[in-house]
């Protein structure tokens, strides 16, 4: 891996259910992990990919193949017709479908965003999941994210009290 | 891997509450959800990285005006994000008007005694730092102005850098401008940087400091932007970035924009204008005094105006406005932009 020839270099990645993806190194070293395995020569020309299922990683994978910046021959020329304010409300739009996804997987995609450190994967799902809760109420937060209320009633108090004016 | 695997990992939990939205009641309400979540909401290093993340988006919760012995704040915001006036009282020794010197990412630079010491004062967390002033500044300037900005960046660092400038007279032509930089992460003073400008320069020209040159440049205002007997001006951030200005005339409202050509000149262009008789209501011939400048929030694009029956707020870009007071004091309003935590109680 020391050196890296011009053009579409590919790379394997491994889940650790034994399916094997082929991707272009570019397309992988969207992830600040992988891309530090690769530049510190630490990676094989397939990589396994831990605690992430095939059906986590081939969405990931769609995630970095839609984001991954367009360079080359093709990518000029899209550049050249397509202006970057239209190209990133494509990329609004895609993402916005992209996270249509249940609760459990979206959930997977968190783990996979940061154990990868894909930062724009990880704000989609995170901010995803911040907009489902912010306009519900304490209950519903708790219900729809699994937490319990360990707070004696006194103690809920306590807190209501501290900041009377943010529960008016 | 279990569906609620994220919320069960510290670090996952923080990554997601800090995109929750920047409002005041924001993290005392997450507070109540279980006590893991008040514990990592109220966790210093957790509100430091919260606050980085709102830094150039902070809400607006209310105005900081001098006041005997202090500073008083007034808040902009409807329930449930109503700070209340109590919670960010500061009262100081002395029975002096305090001076503001102007807020910004949740400083509050108060010179209380005279021009001898700036405190930097942070609301929210209610720290506080005494500073004293440089020698060459200590009490031998006419006029102090003074700004605070916290350092942006991804680390831990949570320093701030308060800048001074002061004007003295040098003789009748001239007057003479110091400025001085302080950092906290080392604790010092910079060396004193002074240039002279003729004294009527200081009605025509803003002086621009740049803190990486560590250089006082002037610029010229517009032509005839100057020849206004009280000139109601303020710099602020262009629309689109880059040295702006906000000046009335009579009873318009005019942005102008700083700009460079292709040949490296610079010049000043007018963006746009608002008519303030007409989106206001108010009735030039009617009206006993014009728009005043008493206040402007640079991160909300916000500017407080004395209009004949109070002050409003009016933001420039969807050009909505709200009355702040019925009155006005007269006081210049230094508008506080911060996030909120859950209270400096648990720290």
């Amino acid at each position: 891996m020391a050196t890296r020839e011009a053009g579409k270099k590919m790379i394997m990645l491994k889940s650790p259910d034994g399916m094997e993806f082929e991707v272009e190194e570019a397309v992988a070293m969207e992830s600040q992990t992988i891309r530090k395995m690769i530049e510190d020569d630490c990676a094989d020309t397939a990589i396994l990919i831990p605690n992430i299922n095939s059906k986590i990683l081939s969405r990931v994978i769609e995630y970095c193949n839609k984001h991954v910046p367009t360079t080359g021959a093709t990518g000029a020329a899209a550049s050249d017709t397509v202006a970057p304010a239209a190209l990133a409300e494509d990329l609004k739009i895609w993402d916005a479908e992209f996270i249509k996804v249940n609760r459990a997987t979206r959930f997977n995609l968190i783990q996979a965003a940061s154990y990868l450190n894909i930062k724009g994967l990880l704000d989609l799902t995170s901010q995803t999941t911040i907009d489902t809760i912010s306009d519900n109420s304490l209950e519903e937060i708790r219900s729809f994210l699994s937490t319990k209320n360990d707070y004696l009633p006194e103690e809920e108090q306590t807190i209501r009290r501290e900041n009377q004016w943010a529960f008016q | 891997m279990s569906p609620a695997a994220p919320l069960d990992d510290e670090n996952l939990l923080a990554e997601i509450l800090l995109r929750l939205p920047p409002l005041p009641s924001t993290l005392p309400r997450a507070s109540l959800v279980c006590k893991r979540w008040l514990l990592l909401v109220s966790d210093i290093r957790f509100f430091r990285r919260f606050r980085r993340r709102h830094r150039c988006s902070p809400p607006l919760p209310g105005c900081f005006v001098p006041d005997r012995g202090g500073v008083s704040y007034t808040p902009t915001m409807d329930s449930p994000d109503r700070v209340p006036a109590e919670r960010f009282s500061l009262q100081l020794d002395g029975s002096c008007y305090s001076n503001p010197l102007g807020c910004r990412h949740g400083l509050v630079p108060i010179s209380p005694n005279l021009w001898k010491q700036v405190l930097v004062w942070d609301p929210v967390t209610g720290d506080q730092h005494h500073i004293s002033f440089p020698p060459g500044l200590d009490g031998i300037a006419n006029s102090i102005h003074g700004a605070v900005r916290r350092a942006a960046g991804d680390g831990e660092v949570h320093h701030f850098q308060v800048i001074l400038v002061g004007v003295v007279e040098v003789d009748k032509q001239h007057v003479g401008v110091l400025a001085c930089v302080y950092s906290s992460d080392t604790g010092v003073w910079d060396n004193i940087i002074s240039v002279l400008i003729p004294f009527d320069a200081y009605t025509t020209r803003v002086l621009k400091f740049d803190l990486e040159r560590q250089s006082l440049a002037e610029i010229q205002l517009p032509v005839g932007m100057s020849e206004e007997e009280l000139l109601q001006l303020t710099v602020m951030r262009a629309e689109g970035g880059g040295l702006g200005l906000l000046y009335i005339s009579g009873f318009t409202t005019q942005l102008w924009k700083r700009k460079t050509d292709c040949d490296g000149a610079a010049s000043w262009g007018m963006e746009r204008t608002i008519e303030l008789g007409k989106l206001l209501s108010l009735n030039p011939e009617k009206e006993r005094v014009r728009p005043l400048i008493e206040g402007l929030a640079e991160y909300n694009n916000v500017v407080f105006l004395t209009t004949g029956d109070g002050v409003i707020m009016l933001q420039l870009e969807s050009l909505q406005f709200k009355k702040f007071y019925e009155m006005s004091d007269g006081f210049y309003h230094y508008p506080f932009e911060s996030v909120y935590s859950v209270g400096n109680q648990h720290w």
